[in-house]
């Protein structure tokens, strides 16, 4: 589903070269639900984000469902990353101004598709996180671990095959991380592929893989 | 898309209401401007209907000698016709083409009333001014007996008298001194290129019985200051006492046109410098609004808006607020033709509203363009990151 073949990823300035990815041999089968831990600074994210296809590698070749993507254009990216992966972030990247419904529409909005069959769809998917209740409350009025499920509900709606979750359980309490992880297994028990950065060892063990990062490399 | 990016604004309504009040006013500044280009423009397109080119006025002020005036007067323009530099010279009223004076009165026929401007002259003036005469003729000596007073009159004042009738030979007004209408003449915008079509009438005076204010001399292209001043002098020993003003009607034309074209032209210059306060605010307000909404713009891109559809986004949101502040510009604008302020034709203001409508787009999309293309050019991981 997902293969990173000799990854590197430099972030140049005028002065200071950082090595934020080195050398990152990665293959995630279908179906598959891997955690990525490491220290603050190794290189999570940015491995999350090439995954993503939100940054282009320095060197290596990114491979999405059989497709190596480097020669594709930002339009081609574009389409890929809203038909293929569902991001969930951890300050859920909400906009304010917009209630939770229309939220949760925004990645059908960059498709052909009806406003009514966007509407249901969207109906649908906040059904599944629990927040039919909810539907046209503003992101300001909900909790912290609602937010989230609001972000879940939006990485879903457009059934991608790959959810990439950047410590989505990063801003809340326990109780909140476990609701949020149960319906990450939830999906990927129905067959969503899933890469997931976490600190939280308790949670990672509970996926199929770990990954661990160091400075940029993949130690185990 | 549409709905979303309306959603969008009218949930921020309180923060574009400074944008759509800066819309609203640069419309509305921008259809004034342009109803006064357009109105002046389309008066210019109408022709003067005379010929002002070598083409003197001189004014025949008698000052304090009362004594066989109307004698010294034709004295006067019988030496001027024989100047061999002269083509023409017909007497007439000090309300000459382009001068300051105007004469008017109130023409009725059955029951439709106008107010015309009114030249009296003699058998010359269309000669001297080039003057086509469309129906009829001009004066003749008969005239001088005939029972009715005779008219020529524009074809402005035939129109709204007469309508589609045939106006010769109609009689207006009743009482004493009815006119009768001999002949019609094309245009005559006496008081420039700028101004709108008016009435005008002419009537005869004689000659040998009315004391004539001016004259207007024809001379030869080419004819030399010196000439003038020869002819001056020669008519200065015949008026003695007399006050006589000779101008140029290319230089009264000069400045009657620059009335109309420098208030434009100041209106013209301040509204440039609003319109360029408003594109830097709309360019400062946009700039600030992409980098405070880098978050979103990074968000976007990851759930799959393209680089380009993140451009099209931003535009298109100027493009709907535009829209708000241009609604609610139309509804004062069309007061304007709907309730006749200043008068102007219906079509002047449907044009300058096209004109403004589309001169706000191309101000909001070149201010939007370059702020746009900045947030396309945004990195989604680093947005994202950011926060």
């Amino acid at each position: 589903m997902i293969k990173l073949t000799a990854i590197e990823k430099v972030y140049r300035t005028s002065t200071i070269e950082t090595l934020a990815l080195d050398n990152i041999n990665l293959e995630i089968p279908k179906g598959e639900f891997v955690s990525i831990m490491g220290p603050s600074g190794c290189g999570k994210s940015t491995l999350l984000n090439v995954m993503g296809l939100l940054d282009n590698p320095s060197k290596g070749a990114v491979e999405i469902d059989g497709m190596e993507i480097s020669r594709y254009s930002d339009k081609k990216l574009a389409r890929l990353r809203n038909q293929k992966i569902g991001f969930i972030f951890q300050s859920f990247h909400l906009i304010n101004d917009l209630s939770v419904l229309d939220n949760v529409e925004i990645p059908l909005l960059y498709r052909t598709s009806t406003g009514r069959s966007r509407r249901e769809l969207a109906k649908e998917a906040l059904e599944k996180v629990g927040l039919s209740n909810r539907m046209k409350h503003f992101p300001s009025q909900l909790s912290g671990g609602q937010k989230q499920r609001v972000a879940i509900a939006r990485a879903i709606v457009g059934k991608p095959e790959i959810i990439l979750a950047d410590e989505p359980t990063g801003n809340l309490d326990s109780v909140m991380g476990a609701e949020i992880l149960n319906i990450l297994l939830q999906l990927n028990q129905e067959g969503a592929t899933i890469a997931m950065v976490t600190h939280d060892e308790q949670m990672a063990r509970k996926t199929n893989r770990l990954i661990r990062l160091f400075d940029g490399r993949q130690v185990s | 898309m549409t709905k979303h990016l309306l959603k969008l604004i009218w949930n921020k309504k309180r923060r574009h209401g400074l944008v759509i009040a800066e819309i609203l006013v640069s419309f509305l500044v921008l259809f004034g401007l342009f109803s006064l280009v357009l109105y002046n423009g389309q008066n210019y397109r109408q022709p003067l209907g005379f010929r002002y080119q070598n083409t003197w006025a001189l004014n025949l002020n008698s000052g304090s000698d009362t004594a066989a005036l109307i004698g010294k007067v034709n004295q006067i323009v019988g030496k001027i016709r024989s100047y061999p530099e002269v083509m023409a010279a017909s007497l007439t009223e000090s309300n000459t083409p382009f001068s300051m004076n105007t004469s008017n009165r109130t023409m009725e026929y059955e029951g439709v009333e106008i107010v015309s401007d009114v030249f009296f002259t003699d058998f010359d003036y269309p000669k001297v001014l080039d003057i086509n005469i469309l129906q009829g003729r001009w004066f003749q000596k008969s005239d001088l007996t005939s029972t009715y007073r005779p008219v020529v009159l524009n074809q402005e004042a035939a129109l709204r008298l007469f309508g589609a009738e045939n106006p010769l030979g109609k009689v207006l007004g009743s009482g004493e001194n009815p006119n009768r209408v001999v002949g019609v003449i094309g245009n005559f915008k006496s008081r420039g290129e700028y101004t709108p079509l008016e009435p005008a009438a002419f009537e005869l005076g004689n000659p040998q019985e009315h004391r004539f204010s001016a004259c207007l001399i024809q001379v030869k292209p080419g004819v030399t200051a010196e000439f003038e001043a020869r002819m001056m002098k020669d008519l200065g020993a015949m008026a003695k006492g007399w006050n006589l003003e000779l101008s140029y009607l290319a230089n009264q034309r000069k400045s009657k046109n620059q009335i109309a074209t420098v208030p434009a032209l100041i209106f013209a210059v301040i509204c440039g410098f609003l319109l360029l306060n408003v594109a830097l605010g709309l360019f400062g307000v946009l700039n600030l609004n992409i980098n405070k909404r880098r978050d979103e713009i990074g968000l976007r891109r990851a759930l799959g808006a393209s680089a380009t559809g993140i451009t099209r986004q931003f535009v298109a949101e100027m493009w709907l607020l535009t829209a708000i502040g241009v609604a609610i510009g139309l509804i004062f604008a069309v007061q304007f033709p709907i309730l006749h302020i200043f008068d102007l034709p219906t079509s002047v203001y449907t044009a300058a509203l096209f004109l403004a409508l589309a001169s706000i787009y191309a101000l909001v999309t070149v201010c939007a363009l370059y702020p746009s293309s900045q947030a396309a050019k945004i990195q989604p991981a680093t947005a994202l990151h950011e926060e």
